[in-house]
């Protein structure tokens, strides 16, 4: 996570750091006038006659003292085939060199100049020197001379030059730019030189040069108001954990840079040498940024940040007229390097942000049923809290209206000529057709589900001509149903008859009633039945027993209405429970 | 029989009184649109609209909601009319006129959802559900009921068969016309992915056209005239939605 959060600060530094690098627009009428002024050349001609010097400064030293090791070749760094290791004696202890380049101006022509130092610890008396040795030099063969030191005891040694690094803190977090001074005091004559072609070395900082200037200021050094020429610059470190900076430089004179004076010196008007001078290196502790707490809109701003309040061109604009909102942040530390909150999506509105370093927005309404310019969020790491602050930019009250479309367009026909135009319709006086919905029948469920009801139509259709067809093969089913349905009707008839003391009423259903339940049996109509044919339904013991004597009585008393003088009836209502269950012996064989 | 009376005067209240709030919001429309106020008058006629969908009602939208500036919801519900009545004139002529001043064309149809608009819907559906039973019965029944087969049997089977496969291809035209939207809001992003920090690939002109290829969460997956992404679904109305 930290590492995708070092990649997108990166990212975002980058148009930042692409600007700071890039070259200075200047206008063709300038550039023209700059080509009619004669350049010097860098000079390439003379290889051959490239020349090298060596020296130890200071040449004498007390023993641990350190001292430098300089070579200086007027050759460009990387025509140099430099040694790794320089053939020394065991009683001079190397440090790994440092180099650095600059262009001289000689005349009409550039020289080239690079000088390799090494710093140098005499660890025992005695009088040493490094011999002459060859280096190649873009394919020609160019001496160092030799160079001696003295180690010893015996006399007073005047300490290296250096240049003196400082910086606005040593505990930093991620991100979070601070300044950087690297300080040349003065030489021993008063005489004050400046700095050029500064470089800082160490892994992890990004130095902002936009942000450089140089000084010669009063500097307090060792409890000595002394002057100094101070190059500052802002540094951001890009790395986390203990760092280490250090700053390199060529001194120069003072009427060759841009500086501003703000003490009293001495100008030489003897050239200043180009000497390349070291800094001791600074650790510096670098803290990565708390991953907790972090709120949205962070863009890797760090420091105290407020704004002014926001300020919109208009509150009353139409849909997709844009309106300004101004913004100025302000910041207690630096604001170099200050990247500000992104645009966020919003369904209402189009957010364009103002190119950099502006950090205002153009803000267009896209519907009318908005009422407010969007939150922009935006968030800041405040380093002394060390805690996220939110620093939202607030929604500020609009009044939207609509675009204004045309209501009538003309029309043009080939030739021109104005026709008829086009126009809206008026508005409809009635709601007009009408529909359930807008979703089609074929994409609802229940429409599926009324289509099957056809098909179960058609499939009863086909079980009841099915069914019919069988009833035809068997016709004594339907003969059968139908006893029966007329059995219960007449059995019904019968309790009825016998509830109403009804005797001739009763007989005549009972024998109606055993000629239903009879006639399926061989097939026949009811009416066409008599008693023997009843009879022959029982078993041969039942038509000899009580049930054939019941059938008897019943048939004989049905028979009786017919006889030319009136039959004396015995209690023929005494027979229900016998008819009962000659009726049920007869179902049974239904 | 009391049961049978109470729930026929209980399904003609629903209807009656469904109907009669369909026509308050319609007729209130209908007065704030001659007043002047189409922000009401829209809300009356959607309201309207969501009780009964109708083309006047839906025609009557468009118009407040293009007085209102929004030219992409006025198309949208114009062609929601011609859905429900495809020989609505007045949505026919405010589609033109829309559509010359929004500088958006109409959308491309496939020959079979051009032939789909020439009636609604819901009648192609039922054209084709009748054509079919019709040809079955044609068919099946004379046997069942154990009639000889006539010739005029046999020809109006084969005429329901014959419409119910024309009407198929415009039943289709009619699924495949339901993907069919419009961009509601002007200068809509269409997107690489369908999430809210995405890359914008192009930005859409109120009222176009698109066709919905698949949704995910709160996108569309569109086709325009010639590219796809991902629109939220706020900013694009299909027409049959």
């Amino acid at each position: 996570m930290r590492f995708f959060q070092t990649i997108l600060f990166l990212l975002a530094l980058v148009p930042n750091f692409l600007r700071a690098q890039a070259p200075l627009q200047i206008s063709p009428n300038v550039a023209a006038q700059i080509v009619m002024v004669p350049q010097p050349r860098a000079d390439t001609s003379q290889l051959e006659n490239i020349s090298a010097t060596a020296e130890f400064d200071p040449p004498t030293v007390h023993p641990g003292e350190k001292t430098f090791y300089r070579v200086a070749v007027r050759a460009t760094q990387n025509s140099i085939a430099w040694p790794d290791e320089i053939a020394a004696p065991p009683e001079l202890h190397f440090s790994t060199a440092t180099r650095g380049q600059l262009m001289q101006a000689d005349g009409v022509r550039f020289q080239p100049l690079t000088e390799f130092i090494y710093e140098v610890t005499g660890t025992a008396m005695g009088h040493f020197t490094i011999s002459n040795f060859v280096v190649s030099v873009g394919g020609h063969s160019v001496e160092i001379p030799a160079a001696s030191i003295d180690v010893k005891t015996d006399t007073v040694t005047q300490p290296p030059r250096k240049l003196s690094l400082e910086v606005s803190a040593t505990n930093l977090f991620f991100g979070q730019p601070f300044r950087v001074r690297v300080i040349l005091p003065t030489t021993a004559g008063n005489q004050v030189e400046a700095l050029r072609d500064v470089q800082f070395n160490g892994s992890g900082f990004l130095t902002d040069k936009s942000a450089t200037h140089q000084s010669v200021e009063v500097v307090n050094r060792d409890g000595q108001l002394q002057s100094a020429a101070i190059y500052e610059t802002v540094a951001t470190p890009l790395a986390a954990g203990t760092l280490t900076l250090s700053a390199q430089a060529f001194t120069t004179s003072v009427m060759s840079v841009p500086i501003s004076i703000h003490a009293q010196i001495t100008i030489s008007s003897t050239p200043v040498k180009n000497v390349l001078l070291l800094s001791d290196p600074l650790k510096i502790n670098v803290h990565p940024l708390p991953m907790e707490g972090e709120l949205p809109g962070f863009t890797g701003a760090l420091g105290k940040f407020s704004y002014d309040p926001p300020q919109l061109s208009t509150n009353r604009l139409r849909v997709g007229e844009p309106a300004h909102l101004k913004i100025i942040f302000h910041n207690e530390g630096e604001l170099t390097r200050f990247v500000a909150p992104a645009s966020p999506r919003s369904h209402d509105w189009q957010i364009i942000a103002d190119k950099p370093p502006a950090t205002g927005f153009t803000l267009i309404p896209l519907t009318d049923e908005t009422h407010a310019t969007p939150a922009i969020p935006f968030s800041y790491f405040d380093p002394q809290s060390e805690k996220y602050i939110d620093l939202t930019i607030p929604a500020l009250p609009v009044t939207v209206v609509g675009e204004g479309l045309p209501v009538q367009l003309p029309v043009f026909d080939e030739e021109n000529k104005s026709a008829a135009p086009l126009i809206l319709s008026s508005l409809a006086p009635t709601p007009g057709k009408t529909a359930a919905s807008l979703k089609p029948l074929q994409l609802h469920g229940w429409f599926v589900v009324v289509q099957l009801l056809p098909v179960m139509g058609l499939i009863a259709l086909w079980r009841w001509d099915y069914r019919r067809r069988f009833l035809a093969a068997h016709p004594e089913i339907i003969r059968r149903r139908l006893a029966k349905h007329e059995l219960r009707r007449k059995k019904i008839k019968l309790q009825k008859a016998f509830a109403a003391g009804d005797a001739a009423a009763f007989v005549q259903h009972a024998a109606d009633a055993m000629r239903i339940v009879v006639a399926p049996n061989y097939p026949a109509n009811p009416q066409a039945l008599v008693c023997a044919d009843v009879l022959a339904q029982l078993e041969d013991a039942e038509q000899n027993g009580r049930a054939g004597e019941t059938v008897r009585k019943v048939f004989a008393a049905t028979d009786a209405r017919f006889a030319l003088t009136p039959q004396t009836q015995a209690n023929l209502l005494a027979l229900a429970d016998d008819v009962e269950n000659v009726l049920l012996k007869l179902e049974e064989k239904l | 029989m009391r049961v049978l009376f109470f729930i026929f005067a209980t399904a003609f209240w629903i209807i009656d009184s469904s109907q009669a709030a369909t026509n308050d919001s319609f007729s209130r429309g209908m007065a704030l649109s001659r007043a002047g106020e189409f922000p009401e008058a829209a809300a009356a006629f959607e309201k309207s609209a969501q009780a009964q969908p109708a083309s006047g009602t839906l025609v009557n939208l468009g118009l407040a909601e293009w007085q209102r500036g929004h030219a992409g919801a006025a198309i949208r519900v114009w062609e929601q009319a011609r859905w429900i009545d495809p020989f609505d004139e007045r949505a026919a002529q405010n589609l033109k006129f829309a559509r010359a001043v929004a500088q958006v064309d109409e959308p491309q149809l496939k020959w079979f959802e051009t032939a789909s608009t020439w009636l609604p819907p819901n009648d192609w559906v039922w054209i084709a559900g009748a054509s079919l039973w019709l040809a079955v019965g044609a068919l099946v029944l004379p046997p069942v009921f154990r009639r000889k087969k006539s010739d005029w049997q046999q020809a109006l089977a084969a005429i329901g068969l014959g419409i119910f496969l024309a009407s198929l291809t415009a039943n289709f035209g009619v699924v495949s016309r339901t993907n069919l939207g419009f961009v509601l809001k002007r200068s809509s992003a269409l997107m690489l992915t369908p999430t809210r920090n995405s890359e914008v690939i192009s930005t859409l002109n109120a009222g176009e056209s698109a066709r919905k290829l698949r949704s995910r969460g709160n996108y569309y997956f569109i086709h325009t005239a010639s590219e796809s992404g991902w629109i939220e679904r706020s900013a694009f109305g299909l027409v049959s939605e």
